[in-house]
């Protein structure tokens, strides 16, 4: 069992411009002291098509970590716009909170994030090259996705479990269906999932 | 019979495998598939039983979900205290789960559902050793114990007291085990895997009892499970799947013999499992029909691989009722709830079926009281002795009595509250942390957060802790919150005892380590005049103070149970004829009393030595248990330079030695022969030490051997002189003479202990001038082969102690002149003796004193542990009954005031722990005494120096705690009124 199971991730100043920095608070459960850090990212997915337009907007190491509940404020930098495809710079795209102990990732948290324009005017006519100041991200907070991995917490040479993906229903059945990316089929469900997912948003 | 599927309980459609109501009645778990892991659920148990509460929206149904198992689970079962769940499945692990009252309601984070858990189940302990699927869990009785089968073809029992400590792994299964029982009394546990095999483990050993294959000889195909069970009253083992005649059957196993004759026969598809109603029933008496007594029987459900289900009752041929097409799927297991009268069933296809019998249909259900009753006659135990429900019935006469009740009640809640207080300090999470609310925190997180950069420049959070878990102590938290009564106090006693023992454990070796002293010849040589001829080497045996032991003794002032040992540093040096100058110290060995005849054979000779005025003695050996040299050897090569130089060999005899005084370490003696005075003549001087205050006398004679004590020096001399001096100096006695060369002396507060090379001990009382042992002759004790004595100990009321090197140990009881056996290694009786229950809860074991010395401090609870439930329980009764008289009449003999009431009391409690009581009532008269003044009494008002009747008053508060005991409780409290208003 994972000595680090995380209980909530809140997503602070949300709705917020598009370069305000990422604000998350997280409370996770430790069941007995680690020995070493933990690891957290946030990763900025750019474009759904590939994982080369991937942005880490930050790492930090959490720690120590006796047993008990903790919580922190991870914060982030906002997305670099010029690593970002313009065609994919208003639209829902993915924000992934990962955390790794000794170099493992044991959980990912995935948002689904929609930038959009914030007047009806761009919104209908969108300038060509995306303007990201206008643009403002709303992370679906209610909807996290959480992925976890079976990883060897200790430095035993335990055999690693086969990857466990827990994957909520979404209320949407069909999706899942699509090819796996990094052990996770995030950024691939992302097409699929557009429409409802621009529904909640608004 | 109803029956009733609450749809509501699923695992989403996925395969429920494993069902099990908690023991109160009021929840139950489930355990299956989950979403893409192992799910367990916790249910609440209301809206099954009622329609209304299934309606009500605000009864939750769900209580709490975990999915931390990594693969399916196949088992979920509550300990039978029913604080913790423990939960088997294919990822391998065991978890254990504990119930978290300070966290408030929660969710699976990311989980779909919004459903908050209602209550907190938290994962406390995690066992891993299979290296397959675990298929089945199984308490204890008394949840001693903990077993889990997998289809790695093993059984490991695991220490339900102090997870994860494996106590055995069963292996002989050749294929999957698949389901697991405990025989009712815990003499044995069931397994029944793949390899047409059931096999019968005994607790006691671990190993095989039987192994039964007949019934399974046509056993093909596999079934997911086969869940077995053992009948409350420990009769019937029924089998899952087992084949007779080529129909699947489910098959009765006889206690008796292993005999299988019988088998419940009907399903098409085989057996996947049976379950035992934990109650016994007895045929309904209908008014008016002849009562004639009708025997007890058992009910017991099995459900098939067929998806059907059936009911039987141990006295009927043909099922109770049969109940077919009930799942989609596979029935996978079966759990009867406590009263007997209910099933939940859970099959492979998601679902669960709740069947309610009523009393006409099964019985009258034996009470817990008979059902006791039924395993005393037949196995001569139960396992529950006193229930609760036994004693609320009992009706409390005296107000005393009843304040007594009232107090250890109140101890416990103050013992329950103070632990919820320690919790409560991070308890409230959803309220305040530290005095801030979680509100608070979170608004100034971000500001407080203290964030560092690491070497590497990284940043680097320290998270802020918001609650501390209550895991790490287990075993305490394991018991909080169980009643204070029966074997699982003692359990838990051993559990919270055993860390406070571990000090003493490794001190005591430690001052038994004593002797075998570090020896370093000390460069006093140096200092002495070098114009001696005669080599000097002074030797100093220094011991490890004693006193260190004590520090965690509740009395330690009093005992001093390390002067005995004085003498065994009287360490001899040997100057070896090749090197005189410098000589090396050999620790002189062991006490080698022969036997008789052998003695006889040297007493001739030392008579004629000492006779024929020779220097020469019989080379002194001391007494120590780790050194091995032979005592006939060294004999042998004195004799040789005896006969090869009949002058006297000065070499041979130590020519300064010292002693330190272990009792009081800042005293020591140092004696130094051969000091040359004026005129030539030789004489010895004895130097003593004490707290930087040095005295000095000197003696004619050598000095073979020193002992001191807080109040006397006296040393040995040669020609058979005894001398004694008070701590100043001053010479107490004229020279003793000793009827044959001393061997060992020994010094306990005013007492010197003489032991001699003829084999005769001799206690004195030099203060009184008394003699306490007169020549007492050791061979009634030495007899036999080979025996030799390894420790010699006097206590400080002058009761000299031989420890053999057998293991027994004698005291010599001067009042009866006997030799009494104090203590036996191998004595079984303190094997088998199980009195943890009865120990005090805060000093438990802490009791130091001559006789834990003599004993050792060997505490075999560990072993007892694992005898919990091996010995028929009468037997155990009576080698603890057996076993706690002995001591508390060696504690006597030794005169040990502290351990003699430190037995007494332990005796009584367990007197009154087991329900006896004419020997309780004896105790009681003989501490209380006539109360009424008589001149023809014999009574002593005080035994080893403590106050009968204060020892009765400290009795009462024990007794107190047994209601059947209140007539007993009053009489004496009555009369201990009575005597302290006179």
């Amino acid at each position: 069992m994972a000595k680090v199971s995380v209980l909530n991730v809140a997503v602070l100043e949300n709705p917020s411009p598009f370069h305000s920095p990422f604000r998350f608070e997280i409370s996770f459960e430790c069941s007995e002291a680690l020995a070493d850090d933990l690891e957290w990212k946030i990763i900025y997915v750019g474009s759904a098509e590939s994982e080369e337009f991937d942005q880490i907007l930050d790492s930090v190491l959490v720690g120590p970590v006796p047993a008990g509940r903790h919580m922190f404020i991870f914060q982030a930098d906002a997305p670099n716009p010029s690593l970002i495809p313009e065609t994919d710079a208003v639209g829902v795209t993915v924000v992934l909170i990962t955390c790794t102990y000794h170099g493992q990732e044991f959980i990912r948290v995935g948002y689904y994030v929609n930038n959009e324009y914030l007047t009806p005017e761009l919104r209908e006519h969108p300038p060509l090259k995306p303007d990201f100041s206008q643009l403002q991200r709303n992370i679906l907070a209610s909807n996290p996705r959480v992925t976890r991995f079976h990883i060897n917490w200790d430095n035993t040479t335990d055999r690693l479990e086969a990857v466990e993906n827990q994957a909520p229903a979404l209320g949407c059945g069909a999706p899942l269906s699509c090819t796996p990316v990094k052990g996770l089929g995030l950024p691939g469900c992302i097409p699929g999932l557009l429409p409802e997912n621009s529904m909640d948003c608004i | 019979m109803k029956l009733l599927k609450p749809t509501w309980v699923n695992h989403n459609g996925k395969p429920i495998f494993s069902v099990d109501i908690h023991p109160d009645g009021t929840k139950f778990a489930t355990g299956g598939q989950g979403q893409d892991s192992g799910k367990v659920v916790i249910w609440n148990m209301s809206p099954v039983l009622q329609e209304d509460d299934e309606k009500d929206e605000n009864i939750p149904k769900m209580l709490c979900q975990m999915d931390n198992h990594l693969a399916c689970v196949n088992c979920v079962r509550w300990s039978n205290s029913g604080m913790y769940l423990a939960s088997g499945g294919d990822d391998k692990l065991i978890m254990v789960w504990k119930r978290a009252t300070y966290i408030g309601p929660s969710t699976v984070f990311g989980s779909s559902g919004k459903l908050a858990n209602v209550e907190q189940w938290r994962c406390v302990s995690i066992l891993r050793s299979h290296s397959g699927d675990v298929m089945d869990v199984a308490w204890s009785p008394h949840d001693a114990w903990l077993a889990s089968c997998s289809v790695d073809n093993t059984v490991v029992i695991w220490n339900a007291v102090k997870f994860p400590e494996i106590l055995a792994t069963l292996r002989g299964h050749s294929g999957l085990v698949k389901g697991l029982t405990w025989d009712p009394v815990g003499k044995y546990i069931a397994s029944q895997a793949d390899d047409r095999s059931l096999k019968v483990w005994r607790t006691l050993d671990w190993q095989l009892e039987t192994s039964i294959t007949k019934p399974f000889d046509e056993c093909g195909g596999t079934t997911h499970v086969l869940r077995l069970s053992w009948s409350p009253d420990g009769h019937y083992l029924v089998s899952a799947h087992a084949m007779n005649n080529s129909g699947p059957t489910a098959q009765i196993i006889e206690r008796e013999g292993w005999k299988t004759n019988m088998d419940f026969v009907g399903h098409r598809k085989a057996v996947t499992v049976v379950k035992f109603n934990p109650k016994i029933f007895k045929k309904k008496q209908k008014n008016g029909s002849s009562a004639k007594p009708s025997c007890p029987y058992c009910c017991c459900a099995v459900g098939s691989k067929d998806r059907s289900l059936s009911v039987w009752l141990t006295c009927l041929k043909r099922p109770l009722v049969v109940i077919h097409e009930l799942f989609d799927k596979s029935i996978m297991d079966i759990s009867w709830t406590l009263n007997g009268l209910g099933i939940l069933v859970c099959s492979m296809d998601g679902s669960v079926a709740f069947l309610d019998f009523s009393q006409d249909e099964l019985g009258d259900p034996l009470s817990e009281e008979e059902k006791s009753r039924i395993h005393q006659s037949t196995y001569g135990k139960s396992l529950a002795i006193m229930t609760e429900a036994q004693l609320s019935t009992a009706v409390i006469e005296n107000p005393e009595m009843l304040k007594y009740q009232r107090r250890q009640q109140q101890q416990q809640l103050d013992q329950k509250s103070t632990t919820a207080r320690e919790t409560g300090s991070t308890a409230s999470v959803a309220g305040v942390v530290n005095g801030e609310s979680l509100e608070d925190i979170r608004k100034n997180l971000l500001k407080k957060q203290v964030e560092t950069r690491t070497a590497d420049g990284r940043r680097r959070i320290t998270p802020l802790c918001i609650a501390q878990l209550d895991t790490g102590d287990f075993s305490t938290a394991f018991f909080n919150s169980i009643p204070l009564s029966g074997s699982l106090v003692g359990t838990m006693l051993s559990s919270q005892s055993s860390p406070q023992l571990l000090p003493l454990d490794s001190s005591t070796p430690n001052s038994f380590g004593a002797s075998k002293p570090s020896i370093e010849p000390v460069a006093a040589a140096g200092t002495r005049p070098a114009g001696d001829s005669v080599s000097k080497d002074s030797v100093n045996a220094t011991s490890t103070p004693a006193a260190s032991s004590p520090s965690v003794l509740t009395t330690p002032s009093k005992i001093e149970p390390m002067k005995a040992f004085d003498s065994r540093f009287t360490e001899r040096s040997k100057a070896t004829p090749g090197a005189p100058a410098l000589t090396s110290v050999t620790p002189t060995a062991v006490e080698r009393l022969k036997e008789q005849n052998l003695v006889k054979e040297l007493r001739p000779r030392d008579l004629l030595e000492s006779s024929s005025d020779s220097d020469e003695k019989v080379p002194v050996t001391k007494p120590s248990s780790l050194s091995k040299r032979k005592l006939e050897l060294e004999v042998e090569t004195v004799e040789k330079k005896k006969k090869g130089r009949p002058r006297k060999d000065s070499r041979l005899m130590p020519v300064s030695l010292s002693v330190q005084v272990s009792s009081d370490p800042s005293m020591y003696i140092e004696v130094e022969n051969e000091v040359t005075a004026v005129g030539g003549v030789k004489l010895s001087r004895l130097k003593c030490n004490r707290e930087g205050k040095e005295w000095e006398t000197v003696l004619t004679s050598r000095i073979l051997t020193a002992a001191g004590s807080c109040d006397v020096v006296c040393v040995a001399c040669e020609k058979r002189m005894l001398s004694v001096f008070s701590t100043c100096g001053r010479r107490l006695l004229p020279p003793i003479l000793l009827p044959s060369p001393i061997s060992t002396l020994h010094c306990t507060g005013s007492y010197v202990m003489a032991l001699t090379a003829a084999a005769t001990l001799s206690v004195w009382d030099v203060h009184r001038q008394v003699v306490v042992v007169k020549e007492e002759s050791l061979h009634s004790i030495l007899a036999g082969s080979d025996m030799t004595v390894s420790q010699i100990l006097l206590t400080q009321h002058g009761i000299p102690v031989m420890n053999l090197s057998d293991g027994k140990a004698y005291c010599f009881n001067p009042s009866l002149s006997t030799w009494n056996l104090v203590s036996d290694k191998q004595d079984s009786l303190a094997q088998c003796a199980d009195f943890r229950s009865s120990l005090p809860p805060q000093d438990a074991m802490l009791c130091s004193g001559p006789l834990a010395i003599v004993q050792g401090r060997a505490t075999t609870s560990g072993r007892q542990a694992a005898r919990l439930f091996s010995v028929p329980h009468v037997v155990q009764q009576e080698t603890t009954l057996a076993y706690l008289e002995s001591q508390v009449a060696a504690a006597l003999t030794l005169q040990s005031s502290h351990e003699y009431r430190h037995w007494l009391l332990l005796y009584a409690r367990y007197l009154v722990n087991e329900g006896f009581e004419y020997r309780l009532r004896e105790i009681c008269k003989d501490l209380l005494g006539p109360v009424h003044y008589s001149t023809g009494s014999q009574w002593e008002s005080t035994v080893v120096g403590l106050r009968k009747r204060e020892l009765l008053k400290e009795l009462l508060p024990v007794i107190g705690q047994n209601l059947r005991f209140q007539r007993l409780f009053t009489e004496c409290q009555e009369q201990l009124d009575i005597l302290r208003d006179k």
